[in-house]
């Protein structure tokens, strides 16, 4: 890196911030930025030409890099302002060096195109990486947080399980979910699992072949498979992409599936008749005064 | 770590070792349990291949990584018959042994990436791949 | 190696512990049948709570085994397989169509019970 050129800019510093602040604040209008105030806009730059300025200063001190770009991310400001602000600076440093030289030769041209290259290149790499992290981290929380909504088990009496499926189900939600339904089904105890697709909005050959694979598994580790929440229009699409479905137990709603899982498991809703037999009662008092 | 570890396919008892090499390796990279029984299955698949239809051959395996995931690499190789028409191997149903017929296709669908060479008179070369999810 | 085959008055229990080799599986085959033969036993249960791998090979064994126990007057349940063993079934394709399944042992008796009225 040539010295001579740092230390021109580092003196001129105030020159540069200027002009940049100039450039960066044209930007701002209609733009991404547009909705953040003038006050936190311009503090915001001014720390961002610090930032950049303590890293051409001392190579490698990435820490306050780091501080900063935590800071933009935080404030939810997109990328852009942060490569647009680098090569601002770029353009501005460069101008600025070309117009302090007596005479441009095309040496002179590519020693300041080079150093200041140097200088912004890692910053840029280091601020995109930063970024790019915070975006992948976000990205694998929420698909773990997807993959926990997914597919929920709900023992709703002894030896009777429902599972309610919602959205759309691709291959990757296809395996977790049987895997949680075989697994559930052994830990509860389960003789019927009750496989809800109410929350299931398209049901094609794939979402059809993925729910007999789960039917079919369920079989395979000893209990009962009800498939419920067949509304008309999937029944319709069952049987016109000719999806057979008649090896499984299915039911139009949750309500009958739990009846006849009752069934299976050799049990019924019994009314106690208590409000009927109070009346009754009461009818019997009445008449025998 | 040892990069790739063989067992040879001799003898029906074989087959029992190759797939509980394959699990072990399986569970050490951090497969789940659901998973190391896949994979053992299909290690299970390859090596009785070999055992009925080349009487010798070898099954390896080695870890793989790229830079987003890793996962466990299973090469099947014999000096067999070969086979002559690998479309229909891979189509369900077909089986020579009398066996079920599940064969290559059950093993591709049991793995993420299947692939096969074969030449008539020289033998078989089966790759699979199962990533870590 | 051998699996051991137990009688309870008229059902036979069998529990497979073991890591299976196809040699094992035959031979189970075998003595099965002759244990049916042998005892009149009209029901069995065999248990895999404990086997963690089902190759297309096994599986062809047990369903062969169950198919052969119903010539023979015999009704077989398969219980407790794992999760994991299932779904490798699945993807190989083998689905055991005909062969009926309990959770465990106690719910296999509990079948057998009740299909064959006592």
């Amino acid at each position: 890196m040539d010295e001579n050129l740092k230390e021109l800019i580092i003196n001129n510093s105030d020159s540069i911030v200027d002009n940049w602040m100039d450039e960066v604040g044209r930007i701002k209008a209609g733009n991404y930025t547009a909705s953040i105030s003038d006050e936190l806009y311009e503090n915001t730059n001014r720390e961002f030409v610090n930032v950049i300025f303590t890293s051409i200063q001392n190579q490698g001190s990435s820490k306050v890099v780091e501080e900063f770009s935590e800071k933009i991310i935080n404030l939810g400001w997109p990328l852009s302002y942060i490569t647009d602000g680098l090569q601002i600076f770029r353009r501005v440093t460069i101008d600025f060096l070309l117009a302090q030289a007596d005479q441009v030769d095309s040496n002179h041209f590519s020693i300041v195109l080079t150093s200041v290259d140097e200088w912004i290149e890692p910053l840029i790499r280091q601020l995109v990486n930063e970024y790019s992290g915070s975006w992948e981290n976000i990205l694998s929380l929420q698909r773990v947080a997807l993959q926990e909504l997914s597919a929920p088990l709900i023992p709703v009496m002894e030896r009777i399980t429902v599972m309610p499926l919602i959205g759309t189900i691709d291959t990757d939600r296809a395996k977790l979910i049987m895997e949680n339904l075989l697994e559930g089904t052994i830990k509860h105890n389960s003789e019927v699992v009750l496989i809800d697709i109410t929350g299931v909005p398209v049901v094609d050959t794939m979402v059809a072949h993925h729910i007999i694979q789960a039917a079919e598994a369920v079989r395979l580790i000893g209990s009962t498979c009800i498939l419920v929440g067949i509304r008309p229009e999937i029944a319709q699409t069952i049987v016109n992409i000719g999806i057979d479905l008649s090896k499984f137990l299915t039911r139009s709603t949750l309500k009958k599936g739990f009846t006849k899982a009752l069934e299976i498991t050799e049990r019924e809703v019994v009314d106690l008749h208590a409000k009927n037999q109070g009346i009754e009662d009461i009818m019997h008092s009445l008449k025998g005064e | 770590m040892n990069p790739r570890s063989c067992v040879n396919i001799h003898k029906e008892w074989d087959i029992v070792g190759a797939r509980q090499l394959g699990r072990e390796m399986a569970k050490e990279i951090g497969f789940g349990t659901v998973d190391q029984a896949r994979i053992a299955t299909a290690v299970s698949e390859l090596a009785r291949n070999i055992y009925l239809y080349a009487k010798n051959g070898q099954v390896c395996f080695e870890y793989i990584y790229t830079n987003s995931q890793k996962g466990i690499l299973m090469t099947a190789v014999d000096t067999g018959p070969g086979i002559k028409d690998i479309s229909s191997v891979m189509q369900d149903g077909y089986t020579t042994s009398g066996g079920l017929g599940a064969g290559l296709p059950g093993v591709k669908r049991l793995m993420d990436d299947f692939d096969i060479e074969s030449a008539v008179g020289e033998g078989t070369k089966i790759k699979a791949i199962k990533w870590i999810r | 190696m051998r699996i051991p085959i137990l009688k309870l008055h008229n059902y036979l229990l069998i529990s497979i512990q073991t890591e299976i080799d196809d040699q094992t599986a035959i031979k189970f085959q075998e003595d099965l049948l002759a244990k049916i033969h042998k005892t009149g036993a009209i029901g069995v249960v065999i248990d895999l709570t404990s086997v963690d791998i089902i190759d297309s090979f096994i599986a062809k064994v047990l369903g062969d085994v169950v198919s052969m126990s119903d010539l023979m007057g015999a009704r077989v349940v398969l219980t407790g397989i794992q999760p994991a063993v299932a779904m490798t079934l699945i993807d190989l394709g083998i689905h055991l169509q005909n062969v009926p399944t309990a959770l465990d042992l106690e719910q296999g008796l509990v079948k057998l019970h009740q299909e064959l009225g006592g």
